[in-house]
């Protein structure tokens, strides 16, 4: 690998070079395979790099942005390669994009996604009951944003259709492929956790109006009024 | 005809786990009679208002009804080594897995804020109309915190008149006509103080009239102190 980017002193152009301006010329991701492909066609060494190649080239690179205080970074989202800015710079590029800081999705979007994402393929009706509310709407909405679609029909009655998320999400969301999604906690864990308890939970239940937002796990049991 | 949008609001499992939050009881040994009681509460309520939305709350409405009356039944002898399953059970299994989604929910939400705050060439992802901020800016309490501070004022409201049948007496027009007048010489005022002594119809006409107004971004609503009081001011950020 690190004689590939070495040819740059005799005139030959790098994998590092290739990684940099493809990263930054394409609009979507680009997928390794490719890079390598186009690599191995273009450059007349003939030789096919592997993809560890490329992994290992954009590091450099990156490493190589970072010391020179660079802003940009390669990032891996939806299985491929791109170029973006850094979070630090995020401001200037708000302000000349003239847009709100936090971006974000309604919640009930967002808990529809979550369950899609975790549970792909899913239903709508294995949305509705976690939820416990019609999910339709929301769904309608992520398929229009393309961040979920539709993989084919369940075999249960009704062949209901199946829902799963696409590339795009992976890469609104920062996620190099469905294994990077963080795991998902279990309820005892988060009824147990002071900070859900205290925070989240009264946040995500929006309740401005409880002022004993105390933990729930750690409350004694000892309710008389259970009949 | 007009809807509430209950879009961004919170669902049925939401109210259940406000509910146990705040009587502070385990989740694992819930006082059903109790809860089921002040849920119920809030559906007649927000029947009473006609919100859409309120056929979720129905399936629960019942769930728990159900749960309470085979709670009040005599237990069966306990079934040597079959484990007599909790009524509640199934509820709390729901409500259990309903957070962890929510907790998923909000970390994939934390995700994709880090994530826009790094910029790529080629369009904008995700358009803005599906950013809601102003919304939150606007409605500083949740829905649940609106309709308890409506449920008390309704209950010391004095009935309507009975058996006249008028045309409606109050349209949702007049009530913002008269806000606005109330709020161009007041800076703020309780919605308490808006609907003292008023008639019931006149007070659910009044809160849809905060709504709207709310939606249209005439004025904030804001959380007093007091839990169960909000306060409504002018938008600042409005020009009206």
């Amino acid at each position: 690998m690190s004689d590939m980017n070495q040819e740059t002193s005799n005139g030959e152009v790098s994998l590092e070079m290739v990684l940099e301006a493809l990263t930054f010329a394409a609009e979507t991701p680009v997928r390794i395979e490719q890079i390598c492909s186009i690599y191995a066609e273009v450059a007349n060494s003939g030789a096919l790099p592997s993809e560890e190649a490329v992994e290992e080239t954009v590091d450099l690179l990156n490493a190589s942005f970072e010391q020179q205080r660079r802003a940009l970074r390669i990032q891996y989202w939806a299985g491929g390669l791109r170029m973006a800015t850094t979070a630090t710079v995020a401001p200037f590029l708000e302000t000349f994009f003239r847009r709100e800081r936090a971006r974000r999705l309604t919640r009930p979007l967002m808990e529809t996604l979550a369950i899609i994402a975790y549970k792909q393929p899913s239903t709508r009706l294995e949305v509705d009951a976690v939820r416990g509310v019609d999910s339709g709407y929301a769904i309608r909405k992520l398929l229009s944003l393309d961040l979920v679609s539709i993989t084919g029909r369940a075999d249960a009655p009704g062949r209901p259709l199946l829902y799963a998320t696409t590339d795009r999400f992976l890469e609104e969301f920062g996620l190099k492929n469905l294994d990077a999604l963080p795991n998902l906690r279990q309820a005892e864990e988060l009824l147990g956790d002071t900070n859900f308890d205290q925070e989240r939970l009264s946040l995500l239940m929006s309740d401005g109006l409880d002022q004993n937002g105390q933990n729930v796990a750690n409350t004694s049991s000892d309710d008389q009024e259970a009949t | 005809m007009y809807r509430v949008e209950l879009e961004d609001f919170e669902g049925p499992l939401d109210l259940l786990l406000l509910l146990i939050n705040r009587r502070e009881v385990d989740i694992f040994d819930i006082p059903i009679a109790q809860i089921t009681n002040e849920y119920l509460a809030y559906v007649r309520l927000m029947e009473s208002i006609n919100l859409d939305g309120v056929a979720d709350y129905i399936y629960f409405a019942a769930l728990l009804i159900s749960i309470k009356a085979r709670m009040l039944l005599p237990q069966p002898e306990p079934d040597s080594e079959e484990e007599d399953l909790d009524p509640r059970q199934q509820l709390v299994n729901q409500l259990l897995e309903y957070i962890r989604y929510k907790d998923a929910a909000e970390t994939l939400n934390q995700q994709l804020e880090e994530r826009s705050r790094l910029f790529t060439r080629g369009k904008a992802s995700i358009p803005p109309e599906v950013e809601a901020p102003e919304k939150d800016v606007l409605v500083k309490t949740t829905l649940f915190g609106l309709m308890s501070a409506l449920c008390r004022v309704l209950e010391d409201a004095p009935d309507d008149e009975l058996m006249t049948i008028k045309s409606q007496q109050y349209s949702i027009e007049d009530q913002s006509e008269h806000i606005r007048r109330i709020l161009f010489s007041e800076k703020q005022i309780t919605f308490v103080d808006l609907v003292r002594g008023q008639t019931r119809s006149f007070i659910v006409v009044m809160f849809l009239a905060i709504l709207e107004m709310a939606y249209g971004h005439e004025i904030c609503i804001l959380n007093a102190c007091d839990g169960n009081a909000f306060l409504i001011e002018r938008d600042k950020s409005a020009n009206v």
